[in-house]
């Protein structure tokens, strides 16, 4: 039985429609229903290409899954009606692709001029690329993002896909599909948000593109404080091949490095020398005993753990960053509200896991369009002994 | 500048920000805010431009008041901003705010309908709380330093993008505007406390399910993402540059094996085939490369530098660059098509507006400048 209204949050009450899809789309989705939005997510009968199997998808957490079969006219007519009732719809698939199945922009604002809908493409709705396919890479690559990225002068390296689907995609949609919303409940009117991954990259490297602008960054790799060239802001090895980020970039905190480790302070005014003591120094101690040295130092000294090991990591524990629901390790909703606290929501779905629940919910009838297989009711975890 | 309330175009147009200037995320979340059209009043501390000021876009599109917050004038204009405002964004470590009598008692006192945004690295609270970090500390303990790059010997960072701005000033404006809208029908405001280490985590969930999933392993070089598989990473071509190859799905394969003339069966073995394609991609030129897969369908793009990134032509069309005022610079994302957001003043130096983005406020600058609590800088 799924109730309407129930999120925690400062979103509970927002209405999104979601149409399934990989990376930012979905993330955007999780975000907004971590928030306490009621997000219905619709899925195809047959998947594609999924990376991860549904049960620890987190990226599917918090929301019901119906599944519909949108090259179906009875499935596009009840995507057509739960718009209707809708705030917000997301989709994520390539230019022109939502308006041949008849979900485009223009029929769902004819049935509900006040939606806001939401397009989430790496290339964008326009420009030559736009029907071209890519991935994070390739976006990052383009939106000269990539190009500075790590630290080793001979080769770009990237982060997964942090910084173009999540930093520069998802959020850059939420912010959209957000802002749009509370200007229509002024103007009573929606729009479209056409949220690309090279835009969102592009402005997330604002910075970048400010020191570029002023003529102190060069543009090539392991160059400049952020880019890693000073001994105060760079990755250390530790005896047992971990190790640690060493963040001191202001002067007080480079001192009480310095009087930690026991070396001598004019080594701040040497770089080269100072980057070699620090590697040897390092080296030293294994990644455990170094965290020991500087927890609760003002050093900006910290441990680089493996995602497992940081979720059990103090800081984290003592705040609540990582929550454990069902034998599932996973981030909280972030950021926090003091008064509308979001809590975690429902578990990863499988597809249609919902599909009578839901669709009910949002006052469709669920049994038409599941006798002529316009929609599918997959059969519930414990059913399937998943 | 003349500055004028109301005025700005994007769909956050008539919302009011009080920004406590500070550095990194902040002012990012205070850019976003401002180029979707929100009156974004700058208040910081006074004193002279630093070279770079002129090209800080990260203080582009709203006005610079400069004040002494040690003042109790100033304290007391900055309680008469919030009266008015619909937001207030600070950056400052926890309990610093309090101290200077501008923290969320005195301000949601002063306006209870006030959304108080809080930028930090390690969160309002944990035992790390109160020291001192940058990006490439919060990242590393959130698990999201340890899988960056494609290096197994160590972790590459990627500037201060994955912490501060991916998941710090995002989450932040995305928390502000949730409470916004929230607070339009409950009446009320309330603190969003926005940390890096919990955003840097939230942006990781993919990570997370993978992990959850039992299908990466926490080392680098053996996996998807991290340069564990042939088709998607990072070659070298003749001239020294790189191009990005992310043929993930076997249409996209397909097509870079055949522009490539790799023997399939070379495919099914990682290392042959890392070692094909870096072959091939090391015998042309990057603007050779960047013409063979301009029109393919197989996800191969150049690795361009931000300069040249800005003249590229999908980029060109779609307007993500432009000049304005004489820098280069990304334009407002996302877009919107009934109230696009537009750019609108060049970065500030600080004080340049104190006495017309007082005036505009409502609040005489006069006595302030006078007492020292406000400055106002020479153009």
């Amino acid at each position: 039985m799924i109730e309407l209204g129930q999120g925690s949050g400062p979103l509970r009450g927002v209405k999104v429609v979601e149409i399934g899809a990989l990376g930012p789309g979905p993330h955007a989705a999780t975000i907004l229903a971590d928030l306490g939005a009621d997000v219905i997510r619709i899925d195809r009968p047959t998947p594609g290409y999924e990376p991860v199997s549904r049960a620890t998808d987190l990226l599917s957490r918090g929301r019901p899954s119906v599944v519909l079969d949108l090259k179906q006219p009875d499935a596009v007519a009840a995507v057509l009606e739960l718009v209707e009732g809708a705030d917000a719809f997301i989709e994520g698939m390539r230019p022109g692709v939502a308006e041949r199945l008849g979900i485009g922009p223009e029929a769902c604002l004819g049935r509900n001029p006040r939606l806001v809908y939401g397009r989430m493409t790496g290339w964008g709705q326009t420009g030559p690329w736009a029907k071209l396919p890519g991935h994070d890479i390739d976006y990052i690559a383009l939106s000269g993002t990539l190009y500075s990225l790590g630290q080793d002068p001979q080769t770009p390296h990237f982060p997964g896909a942090i910084v173009g689907d999540f930093g520069g995609g998802s959020t850059y949609l939420v912010i959209g599909i957000l802002a749009a919303l509370l200007e229509s409940r002024v103007s009573g009117l929606g729009q479209v948000i056409d949220a690309a991954v090279v835009d969102g990259a592009a402005h997330e490297n604002l910075l970048f593109a400010s020191l570029v602008a002023s003529g102190q960054e060069n543009e090539e790799r392991a160059q400049g404080t952020w880019g890693g060239q000073d001994p105060t802001y760079a990755v250390y090895r530790t005896a047992d091949g971990r190790h640690m980020a060493v963040g001191p970039v202001e002067v007080q905190f480079q001192r009480e490095l310095v009087a930690v480790l026991g070396l001598d302070p004019s080594l701040i005014e040497r770089p080269a020398d100072f980057k070699a003591t620090l590697t040897e120094v390092f080296l030293g101690r294994t990644q455990a005993e170094w965290a020991e040295v500087f927890d609760g130092t003002e050093t900006c000294v910290v441990p680089v753990l493996p995602y497992t090991e940081a979720a059990r990591h103090h800081h984290n524990v003592a705040r609540g960053t990582f929550v454990e629901r069902d034998g599932l390790v996973q981030p909280g909703p972030a950021p926090r509200f003091s008064r509308t606290v979001a809590e975690l929501g429902a578990p990863p779905s499988v597809p249609g896991q919902h599909t009578r629940d839901a669709l009910l919910a949002w006052g469709v009838d669920p049994e038409p369009l599941l006798a002529t297989g316009a929609a599918r009711q997959a059969p519930t975890l414990t059913d399937s002994g998943v | 500048m003349s500055v004028t309330l109301g005025a700005g175009t994007g769909p956050l147009r008539g919302v009011k920000v009080v920004e406590i200037g500070s550095m990194g995320p902040g002012p990012h979340a205070a850019t976003i805010l401002a180029d979707l059209g929100a009156d974004v009043i700058r208040v910081e501390r006074p004193g002279p431009a630093g070279p770079t000021r002129s090209t800080d876009l990260s203080t582009r599109g709203r006005p610079s008041v400069a004040m002494d917050l040690k003042h109790p004038e100033a304290v007391a204009t900055v309680l008469e901003l919030v009266e008015s405002a619909d937001v207030l964004i600070e950056g400052m470590r926890p309990g610093v705010a309090e101290r200077l009598g501008i923290g969320p008692d005195e301000c949601l006192a002063r306006n209870p309908r006030l959304v108080y945004g809080r930028m930090t690295g390690w969160g309002q609270n944990g035992p790390w709380a109160d020291r001192g970090g940058h990006d490439l500390s919060y990242i590393a303990v959130t698990g999201a330093l340890h899988p960056s790059g494609q290096d197994p010997a160590r972790p590459h960072f990627a500037l201060n993008l994955v912490g501060g701005f991916g998941g710090g000033s995002t989450y932040l404006v995305i928390g502000v505007v949730s409470a916004l809208l929230e607070a339009r029908t409950s009446g009320l405001g309330q603190v969003v406390d926005a940390a890096m280490v919990d955003g840097a985590s939230h942006e990781n969930l993919m990570w997370a399910s993978l992990i959850a999933a039992g299908v990466v392993q926490e080392r680098r070089g053996v996996n998807l993402l991290d340069g564990g598989v042939a088709q998607y990473n990072i070659y070298e071509t003749s001239d020294g540059e790189h191009m990005a190859v992310a043929a993930v799905e076997p249409q996209f394969l397909a097509e870079l094996l055949r522009v490539t003339g790799i023997n399939p069966e070379i495919s099914q073995d990682m290392s042959a085939f890392k070692a094909a394609l870096t072959e091939v991609f090391a015998s042309k030129t990057q603007a050779e490369w960047t013409d063979i897969f301009d029109k393919v369908d197989a996800c191969v793009t150049p690795v361009l530098p931000y300069s040249r990134a800005v003249r590229h032509p999908h980029m060109v069309e779609r307007g993500v660059f432009v000049e304005h005022e004489g820098v280069m610079q990304p334009v407002p994302a996302p877009r919107f098509t009934r109230t696009p957001a537009t750019l609108s003043t060049p970065p500030s130096i600080p004080g340049e507006h104190t006495r017309e983005a007082l005036q505009a406020w409502g609040i005489d600058p006069e006595p302030l400048i006078e007492s020292g609590a406000a400055t106002q800088a020479a153009r």
